[in-house]
């Protein structure tokens, strides 16, 4: 269904110096800096998969799903989703895709949901009597009926993205690219959310691509992930495989009575663990990873009993979640499985 | 095709919708066509015409031209609107082309400001305000036509200069500057005649005056015969160009998009 060969994307960016002569500058003379977004990406997704699209922020994720629209050209490398080369034939792949992007909304902000619907119909040339199944159906799976007379933009963010999930699945699309669907969502939306994916997939054998950080998402719904950095592809496989590769990690949070500017791994230990760098601002709390086959929990607890006042500490094991984080932290470090597709 | 008539339909729903929009809009328009009329009531107290023109046809030029005015700018800040915010890369994820689907809401939203807005307004300047009709039927049927065409350039005019919002950072400045130039340059103040002649020269190499004056000086009888036929040809020439402008330069607004990601 998705074929990417070797794909690559470019950007050029107009580099200019700072402060009020750099902007006189750069009216004459441009230099320009190349990013490479997307580096040689290959992948293969058969019809009907289910596919975990991860990556760090600018890892290049957003890119890649850009090409798949065809909303960006490739700088090189070959895509084809359902046997159209998108960025050629953009209207054409534009009728058998679908997309909901967390961010931004698709549905007509001033009109109410049934009529945005109606025109969606129109748009996508929706057979009567398969809009009103699938509509009904829809409605029915995601609660829709009290939205339907409303105007969009009276929606709040769990509605809303309930409606925008219904919109891009609504013409039965082959293909659909979910970007963040949950984010910003509570619990019981995102469940809702992640039964209706699935029972979409189950019914009308959508292939689906989902984007997001939450690990949750991924775990639920998909089988295989795909994992990105820094523009090239570092993992891809199904979810049990890296459990199992990873599923000796384990992670232990210690919150310390100091703070942990000049924390350093007790000397006995720092053959086997490392620590986690940090993402958020807590000064007292550091994550140590480990291995179990290696080290024992217990002796990496008291290990830094010994040499830190530990006021609490908490024991996770290998989710996926974990296991990514350390990933985007330090790379598969030759555990890279690099599958070249013919 | 049909999508992009559903467009216009809904477009012509969504302003049904505004109803207080829609009153005040009315009211301000009424209040624009009593402080027209009594202006040039009070300058024509002291002479019975100005440029060869007596007071009827005066303030039947400034009021047809005031209402077509209302039509010739287009969904140029839609258009602006979605470049800047960027979801013209959603847009574009969809089987429509998106000029198209811009320009059939603008139909659609011009219908309804027809009916709802032009039409009785229309109705009511000419039982109370010595408004003419056409000097002949050919005069009418004629402005009809140019009239259309008029609309058509605006439309164009304003979707160009709204593509320039792939380019420039802030179009709010070009903007106010297109809406004065228009307002100037077109006619919809004064017939271009009041203006000195080598104004007029310049004006008729200028894409504006096919937007306002043309019709409306073919309605007033300013314009009649072969100089109302070449004027006609004239904004036949404006309209194919702008619209070959415009396909071009989305064309190359896209590649951007495409290409460069923005």
């Amino acid at each position: 269904m998705i074929v990417v060969k070797n794909l690559e994307k470019y950007y050029k960016i107009a580099k200019r110096d700072p402060g009020l002569r750099g902007a006189v500058k750069s009216l004459f003379h441009r230099k320009y800096e190349t990013k490479k977004a997307v580096k040689r990406i290959s992948m293969h997704i058969e019809s009907g998969e289910m596919v975990g699209y991860i990556g760090a922020n600018g890892a290049g994720k957003s890119t890649t799903i850009k090409m798949l629209t065809g909303i960006l050209t490739p700088t090189s490398g070959e895509v084809k989703v359902n046997g159209i080369i998108p960025y050629e034939n953009r209207k054409q792949n534009a009728s058998h895709i679908g997309a909901v992007f967390g961010q931004r909304t698709q549905l007509f902000w001033d009109i109410p949901v049934r009529e945005s619907y109606e025109l969606l119909k129109h748009i996508y040339e929706i057979p009567q009597k398969q809009y009103e199944e699938t509509l009904a159906e829809f409605v029915e799976v995601l609660h829709l009926e009290p939205l339907l007379g409303i105007p969009v933009r009276q929606l709040s963010l769990g509605q809303k993205m309930r409606c925008e999930l219904a919109a891009a699945f609504l013409h039965r699309p082959k293909v659909v690219y979910l970007d963040e669907p949950t984010i910003g969502l509570d619990v019981a939306v995102k469940v809702r959310i992640r039964n209706f994916i699935k029972q979409m997939n189950a019914r009308y054998g959508t292939t689906v691509l989902l984007t997001t950080h939450d690990m949750q998402d991924i775990e639920e719904i998909c089988h295989r992930i795909i994992i990105i950095d820094d523009g090239s592809v570092i993992y891809d496989g199904s979810i049990q495989d890296i459990k199992a590769q990873f599923g000796d990690k384990r992670v232990i949070q210690f919150e310390l009575e100091h703070s942990i500017d000049h924390f350093v791994l007790p000397e006995e230990i720092r053959s086997a663990a490392v620590v986690i760098p940090k993402t958020d601002e807590d000064h007292h709390v550091v994550s140590v990873s480990f291995s179990s086959k290696e080290i024992s929990g217990a002796e990496v607890i008291s290990c830094m009993m010994k040499h830190y006042p530990v006021l609490d500490l908490t024991i996770a094991d290998a989710k996926i979640e974990t296991i990514v984080e350390e990933i985007y932290s330090k790379g598969l470090k030759g555990r890279v499985q690099h599958e070249e597709i013919h | 095709m049909r999508k992009y008539i559903e467009f216009a339909r809904v477009q012509m729903q969504v302003h049904a919708a505004y109803s207080a929009w829609f009153w005040a809009n009315t009211f301000s328009v009424l209040l624009r066509m009593l402080v027209i009329y009594f202006f040039w009531k009070a300058v024509y107290s002291s002479r019975t015409e100005i440029e060869g023109l007596p007071f009827d046809s005066m303030i039947t030029y400034i009021i047809i031209a005031m209402f077509l005015q209302m039509f010739v700018s287009g969904v140029g800040r839609e258009l602006a609107h979605t470049i800047k915010d960027g979801n013209v890369a959603i847009e574009l994820m969809r089987p429509y082309h998106l000029i198209t689907r811009l320009i059939a809401m603008d139909i659609g939203d011009k219908i309804i400001h027809f009916i709802r807005g032009a039409l009785p307004l229309g109705i009511l300047a000419f039982i109370f305000m010595d408004i003419t009709l056409p000097t002949t039927w050919q005069g009418g049927l004629l402005f009809l036509l140019s009239a259309l065409m008029g609309i058509w350039i605006g439309t164009f005019f304003d979707l160009l200069i709204a593509i320039l919002a792939f380019w420039t950072i802030n179009l709010w400045g070009l903007e106010v500057m297109k809406e004065a130039v228009i307002s100037f340059f077109s006619g919809a103040l004064v017939p271009l005649i009041l203006f000195p002649e080598w104004f007029q020269t310049v004006s008729l190499f200028l894409p504006f005056q096919a937007m306002v004056y043309v019709p409306v000086a073919i309605y007033t009888g300013i314009l009649t015969g072969t100089e109302a036929w070449l004027a006609l040809g004239s904004q036949v020439f404006w309209a194919v160009l702008l619209f070959v402008l415009l396909r071009v330069l989305w064309s190359i607004a896209i590649k951007k998009v495409t290409i460069f990601g923005g």
